[in-house]
């Protein structure tokens, strides 16, 4: 960055002209030992607890543990430059982080300092918010009611996400969590254009915890050449960040989307991942000479990841009448941790504690992602205990032959493996089954509108599909959805805003289909397929 | 200097039981004797080596014990038994600041980039003590790296009046500061 002499003198003129002559009585406290990011401080008598202190050096620690003759804290910085001895001084405040639509684009540690190299944030300390702060409150809230699309079609028709929702994310490494998490972000630019500015704009944040660093340049590259950073922020604390920054992440990230919740705006929020999370947090406590419990987290690794999770909430119209905290009710934070399982053990200790927590869970599985099913999402055990409610009712209408289909597919699949002679009807549901899992397959970074989902899926639920071979199905859906905006793009905008399906739109639907089987000549059971190459020549 | 809170409560204890026998002084003047022998390196090396066995260890502390009250012995010969003879080191300080507590008093250090005329220590301990709510005895320390003003360091409590201290502070909040624009 380049630095300007006009700007620094303008500061000190500024400086010298507010300085105020008198002294401030601070409390100090002596460093007695220091090691691991762990330092414990004789003194500091009226220190509270989550206390940003400043060590020599420009050294900064969040004071955790309060005993009776010293202080136990952890070091936000390099450990190396503190020493025995040292002074140590409170700052009078708890832990904060600059929140604002300043920190949009970009990409900020735990403390939130910019680490993108595209210069200071400047904010002011009105923007500074404490991260660790009270979930809003039973009377503050309302149900959750609105749709979050996350763009993709076996998420957003079978597992809705509703705005204020925790829906957690779980699977083994390398089963497409983090592309879910790109892809929702990327699905949010069809909110209001991506503009930032714009009040009805989701915002995003993500939380990147004990990642490597190729994985959040990755993830930044890949949000700006969709254009998704203007309305991003990225939270970052890589793996090489001490312990410290790595917990505290998560909390600083909410902290700032509570700032746009507050203002009545949507937030939805990535925590990637809080099984490394409660690592960091395990490591730091364990270090403070907390007792350890099972596994060695410590007693409270539950509150951990509940007081975080209940922060996401969606806030009622009437809130601002009872908390002047918020300028406008009607705003929320949607939470989506993800948590990765060790060989799909999901009742481990921290998958237990967070799918217990979270308000239901995508199962991404290993098995499908490598039957080269993706999104590998296991429809059978991921669930979504908002439901219905984040659908809008056509999605909802539509969806429900496609839960039904997909159950009943499963069922008699495992049947199916044992005897070659099947009547009809069973051949037909399997038959049917295996279009459904085809509709579902979705490339990466390709989110699709609700409105094209809702197309494709009716398509698919009423049978059109069942005489297009299993293999081509996803090139028929790519022509009739082209078909549907090129020759009835009244339709899509009809959904929209009606959030219905119209019967007029249903025959529309219909008669695309049929013409486009015949163009591609998938069809088999039309005769006019076969005279399709005639047509050509 | 650092009273961790076992040694604080051993000393309280001695304290306590020889200001009901009325025998307070005594024992102060032992607790000091004994204090400015085991703060001797020579002394100190062997006290506190677990390979040297205990009565060699018994020994090295027995000519500060020469003459000393009953309660003084009785308190050295408990803390061998009970495998606590670290309290030792820190006896005569947690002993004194515990004799100040008593008559309202916290001991303090005045640092200044010069000698301060005695008057001046004072005026400042009196000042700050005020604030504190305690009377206050003011140490002079002369640090010249402070340029100029004083500092002043009692009861984890710190007023940074120095040039250094407030250039420091400058420093800090020009970091700290918005860049316009």
């Amino acid at each position: 960055m380049e630095l300007r002499p006009a700007e620094v003198t303008s500061i000190l003129e500024k400086e010298i002209e507010q300085y105020k002559g008198e002294t401030a009585m601070q409390s100090i406290g002596t460093v007695l030992s220091v090691g691991d990011g762990v330092a414990r401080v004789y003194g500091l008598d009226d220190c509270v607890m989550n206390e940003l202190l400043e060590f020599p050096n420009g050294v900064r620690g969040v004071a955790l543990n309060l005993e009776e003759d010293n202080v136990g804290c952890v070091l936000l910085g390099d450990a190396t430059k503190v020493k025995e001895g040292d002074t140590v001084r409170s700052t009078g405040r708890v832990i904060s982080v600059p929140t604002g639509e300043q920190l949009l684009g970009r990409v900020v540690n735990a403390l939130g300092d910019p680490i993108d190299g595209k210069g200071p944030l400047g904010t002011s300390t009105s923007d500074l918010r404490p991260i660790e702060s009270a979930a809003p409150s039973v009377v503050e809230r309302e149900p959750v009611k609105e749709p979050l699309q996350t763009g993709i079609k076996a998420i957003d028709a079978m597992i809705p996400i509703g705005r204020g929702q925790r829906e957690l994310i779980i699977g083994d490494r390398q089963t497409g969590k983090t592309a879910l998490c790109i892809d929702t972000i990327i699905n949010q630019k069809t909110t209001a254009g991506g503009d930032p500015k714009h009040p009805e704009q989701v915002i995003c944040i993500y939380v990147a915890v004990g990642q490597k660093q190729s994985t959040i340049v990755d993830v930044q590259r890949r949000l700006e050449a969709a254009g998704a950073m203007p309305y991003t922020i990225i939270v970052a604390a890589s793996a090489n960040d001490e312990a410290s920054m790595q917990y505290l992440a998560c909390y600083a990230g909410v902290a700032m989307g509570e700032r746009f919740r507050d203002e009545g705006r949507h937030v939805v929020i990535f925590y990637d991942d809080l099984y490394k999370q409660a690592l960091a947090y395990r490591q730091v406590m364990l270090l403070l000479r907390r007792p350890p419990g099972r596994e060695a987290f410590p007693g409270d690794v539950f509150n951990l990841h509940s007081r975080l999770l209940e922060r996401a909430a969606k806030i009622s119209r009437d809130a601002p009448k009872i908390n002047p905290r918020y300028k406008q009710g009607g705003g929320s934070i949607t939470a989506l941790p993800i948590v990765e399982t060790q060989e799909g053990d999901v009742a481990a200790y921290i998958p237990t504690n967070v799918i217990s927590i979270t308000d239901g869970q995508i199962f991404l599985e290993s098995a499908l992602f490598n039957a080269g099913i993706k999104p590998a999402v296991n429809a059978g055990i991921s669930v979504s205990r908002v439901g219905g409610s984040a659908q809008i009712a056509a999605m909802k209408k539509i969806a429900g032959g496609l839960r039904l289909g997909l159950a009943s597919y499963r069922a008699l699949a495992a049947f199916a493996q044992f005897g070659s002679d099947l009547d009809k009807a069973t051949l037909q549901e399997l038959t049917r089954g295996e279009r459904l899992t085809e509709i579902l397959k979705q490339g990466q970074y390709v989110p699709m509108p609700v409105e094209q989902q809702i197309q494709i899926i009716y398509v698919a639920t009423a049978g059109h599909l069942d005489d297009v071979p299993a293999r081509r199905v996803s090139e028929v859906e790519k022509a009739f959805l082209r078909a549907m905006s090129e020759q009835h793009p009244e339709v899509a905008e009809e959904i929209k805003k009606t959030k219905n399906v119209s019967d007029g739109a249903r025959a529309a639907l219909d008669q695309v289909i049929a013409a486009v089987k015949v163009q591609l000549g998938t069809s088999t059971t039309q005769p006019a397929a076969k005279a399709q190459p005639k047509s050509k020549a | 200097m650092i009273v961790d809170p076992v040694t604080a409560r051993w000393a309280g204890a001695l304290y306590g039981l020889a200001q009901r026998k009325g025998v307070l002084a005594a024992v102060v003047r032992d607790v000091e004797r004994l204090g400015a022998e085991v703060a001797r390196p020579q002394v100190q090396r062997v006290l506190l080596n677990p390979r040297i066995d205990l009565e060699t260890r018994r020994g090295a502390v027995a000519p500060a014990l020469g003459g000393a009250h009953e309660l003084t012995r009785n308190f050295v010969a408990l803390a061998f038994d009970r495998g606590r003879v670290e309290v030792l080191t820190g006896l005569s300080t947690a002993f004194r600041r515990r004799i100040l507590e008593d008559a309202g008093e916290v001991e303090g250090v005045i640092e200044t980039a010069r000698p301060l005329p005695p008057a001046e220590i004072e005026r400042a301990a009196a000042e700050f003590g005020r604030v504190l709510g305690k009377k206050l005895r003011l140490a002079n320390r002369v640090d010249p790296a402070l340029v100029g003003g004083a500092r002043i360091t009692a009861m984890n409590r710190m007023l940074d009046g120095s040039v250094t201290g407030r250039l420091e502070a400058l420093k800090r909040r020009l970091l700290q500061a918005p860049l316009p624009g």
